[in-house]
């Protein structure tokens, strides 16, 4: 026993000497560099999200950097980011996040993949006074905490779908219409069901079919089952990726007729090149559409992000990629009107941003949540075999018309 | 436990020493400090049901889960609408005072480490008749049932998680929640160490072997093992729940499945870290446990993107260079330190045999 008890010494000196000699070598401005940090889920359920993200932040820093950085006090600084994988794990996310902000000494954060993440992320920036702009937290809940150092670039959840509620009620002739619903459990999607409950109540409408769908969703023929028998105006789904994926699966599977499909995340799903035909018709919710009209002087405009996103990455570039490139845009927007890098003069800074992306225009409410951009919904129409994502919402941007009611699966070819 | 040597004393208050100097020597660790604290905890926890007792469960993250969800209701309930905090995600909020907030905690911990011991009563007499592989895959369904029913109800959040009470902003110093949770957890890992030692030096633990060895011998001897096996799981599980207690406080955000009845992760881990250590020793768990998480911390961030694929590499390098972990292959290696008298006629009438 005691020869294993100096082992075991010897093995805990070792480790203590180890980790005094590792002291933290980072700092949040290293030379010419500033550093940012983001936990990402690069594995995990939400792992092709989080790469979207990834790539939004890599494009932005690639471009900030190669037209000439950030000025803060007469020097040219460029960024750079510290990324650590969540697994798309909260507890883990929450962890990094300190490690990040200990151990590494970063002092400015990018946010991770998902509300779930955020929401677990969001404590710990703020009890350390780190500002962090996010672009994937979309939780109504996080802009009611009061945290004064969470800034989001995205609409809030609850926003995503009201809008496709009313344009059922617009098409309904402004009755109520009734609604069958079904949800991931996780943050995100639960969310986004707290909005369409609010326009449920708001326009009179009835919710008939009010499901919870697992995480790691891969099924949803129960429900589907059930709006076969009990024909809903709408049926309203939101699963993150795998949620879209599967709903247009089954639904297809199981020749499901409903007047009217919304959704969530059909882009970053790839609906329309995944499913082809099976998607058409399908509305979806939208933070940003390349054919928007915005612009900035970084990425020029919608479609040209995406042409230049494309031969980066290879696919189009989902709304999670834009919204992340535009969380670096205002970072540095923030630095250099901060004109320091002290961390309250730039969280003051992102206080007062008001400026226009490729993404959209941006502008922190009281509560972090960005003010100053709609959100849209577009409609999956395929000619022949080529199917393509057209915004029909809101009118502002819309190329298209809103087709309604889908046609039924024995009509459709 | 009686004679303690006095080249274990040093040892101990060394670690003691060592343990209460931690966070401030290694101030930027203080979390990774904890994790490693409650993970000890959770692979002794294991190592006393599947180690000493040969009844190998995974449904331990069953009460490290409900510890959680537990302290945060009673941390919030005790002086908020615990359904207004969680309505919608956790819209409202309320703030705790700082007593309010460590009272909350301390009567949460304290209803965290009992109702799971008696829950695991509870389901102990319903399921510990099971023996083997049907006791394994059998707890194996407890942690994943408590993950989706937890995630269907309103009142602790459902799916949109449990955001616990945030540390108490009168306290400025920043460093201070990090040192309250790492002596929170420390605490709990002295507590149980010196639990599990007295179980090792107690006659507990050699009917806990029997069962191991030969249940239906050791029944035969009069030993009424039902009895034995529930105590036995009551205390994993308390220790457990009080696990769960400290690591939602730390964490800030409880999610049904991902952080509370994690059985993917914390599940699986408590049972490598044991297996790798050696299960049925003493210093076995905690050992694997260190070793694992360094490895993980240390590693698997330079492995962005792999470190689940190495972790599947490290655990067939276990099971098949050391089916009985690093304290049972130095103990075949050197048997003697261990106290082990090897007779080496009889040694070598076993190699003729071969």
């Amino acid at each position: 026993m005691n020869k294993i008890a100096k082992l075991f010494v010897t093995f805990i000196s070792a480790i203590t000497l180890a980790l005094v000699s590792f002291t933290s070598s980072f700092a949040k401005v290293e030379g010419e560099y500033i550093v940012l940090g983001s936990a990402i889920s690069l594995t995990g359920k939400y792992s092709s999200n989080g790469v979207h993200t990834q790539n939004g932040y890599n494009m932005a820093v690639d471009r900030i950097n190669k037209m000439g950085g950030v000025e803060v006090q007469g020097k040219k600084y460029k960024f750079e980011i510290i990324y650590y994988d969540d697994e798309s794990n909260p507890k883990r996310a929450a962890q990094l996040a300190e490690r990040l902000i200990k151990q590494d000494g970063v002092h400015y954060m990018l946010g991770p993949y998902s509300s779930g993440l955020t929401k677990a992320i969001a404590p710990v920036t703020e009890k350390y006074k780190i500002p962090m702009v996010e672009a994937n937290g979309a939780s109504r809940s996080l802009f009611t905490k009061g945290y004064k150092y969470l800034f989001a670039v995205l609409s809030p959840a609850n926003q995503y779908l009201e809008v496709a509620i009313d344009l059922a009620v617009e098409k309904n002739g402004g009755k109520g219409v009734k609604i069958a619903q079904a949800f991931e459990q996780d943050a995100f999607s639960q969310d986004v069901r707290l909005g369409i409950l609010d326009a449920a109540k708001r326009t009179g409408s009835e919710i008939i079919i009010d499901d919870k769908l697992p995480k790691e969703l891969n099924d949803m023929a129960a429900t589907l089952a059930k709006v076969k028998a009990v024909k809903p105006d709408v049926l309203v789904v939101s699963g993150h990726t795998k949620g879209a994926l599967t709903a247009i699966r089954q639904i297809s599977e199981m020749k499901v007729d409903v007047p009217m499909l919304a959704m969530t995340h059909c882009d970053a799903a790839k609906l329309s090149k995944q499913h082809g035909k099976k998607s058409e018709f399908a509305l979806c919710a939208s933070q940003w559409h390349k054919n928007l009209s915005y612009k900035d002087k970084f990425f020029g405009s919608g479609k040209k992000y995406a042409k230049d996103f494309q031969k980066e990455f290879g696919y189009d570039p989902p709304y999670q990629s834009a919204e992340s490139s535009a969380a670096l845009l205002v970072f540095k927007d923030a630095f250099e009107r901060a004109n320091s890098f002290d961390r309250d003069a730039v969280r003051d800074a992102l206080v007062d941003t008001e400026m226009q992306t490729f993404y959209g225009n941006i502008k922190f409410g009281p509560g972090g949540q960005n003010v100053a951009k709609p959100m849209i919904l577009f409609q999956v129409r395929c000619k022949g075999d080529d199917c393509e994502n057209r915004v029909v919402a809101p009118t502002k941007w819309a190329s298209d018309k809103f087709y309604h009611p889908i046609p039924k699966w024995s009509e459709r070819s | 436990m009686e004679k303690l040597k006095q080249k274990d004393l040093i040892l101990y208050s060394g670690l003691i020493i060592l343990g209460l100097a931690a966070p401030y020597l290694f101030s930027a660790f203080k979390v990774q400090l904890t994790y490693l604290c409650v993970l000890i905890v959770l692979a002794m926890t294991w190592n006393l049901q599947g180690g000493e007792m040969g009844y190998n469960t995974f449904g331990n993250i069953l009460f490290y889960g409900l510890g959680m969800y537990l302290t945060a209701s009673v941390q919030v309930g005790m002086f908020f609408p615990l359904a207004e905090w969680t309505e919608s995600g956790g819209e409202k909020t309320f703030v705790h005072t700082t007593a309010q907030y460590f009272q909350g905690i301390g009567v949460g911990l304290l209803v965290s480490a009992i109702v799971p011991a008696v829950i695991a009563g509870a389901i102990g007499y319903a399921i510990l008749g099971l023996r083997g592989h049907y006791f394994a895959i059998c707890t194996l369904g407890l942690g994943i049932a408590a993950g989706e029913i937890a995630g269907g109800i309103e009142i602790i959040g459902a799916g949109q998680g449990f955001t616990t009470p945030p540390f108490p902003a009168e306290i400025v110093d920043t460093e201070a929640r990090g040192k309250f949770f790492y002596f929170l957890s420390f605490a709990l890992l002295v507590g149980t160490f010196i639990f599990v030692k007295y179980i090792y030096g107690s006659r507990f633990r050699l009917i806990l072997n029997a069962i191991r060895d030969n249940e239906d011998k050791a029944e035969a001897m009069g030993i009424q093992t039902m009895k034995y096996k529930i105590v036995g799981w009551m205390c994993s599980a308390f220790f457990c729940g009080l696990a769960g207690g400290i690591m939602g406080g730390l964490i800030g955000y409880i999610d049904s499945t991902d952080v509370a009845f994690d059985g993917r992760e914390m599940g699986v881990f408590m049972v490598l870290m044991a297996i790798l250590g050696g299960k049925g020793t003493l210093w076995g768990p905690v050992i694997g446990a260190t070793l694992f998480h360094f490895f993980k911390e240390g590693l698997w961030t330079l492995i962005l993107g792999w470190q689940y694929v190495a972790l599947g590499v490290l655990i067939v390098v276990i099971v098949v260079y050391f089916p009985e972990g690093l304290m049972g292959w130095l103990r075949e290696k050197y048997p003697e330190r261990f106290g082990e008298v090897i007779d080496e006629k009889d040694r070598k009438a076993q190699v003729e045999l071969k």
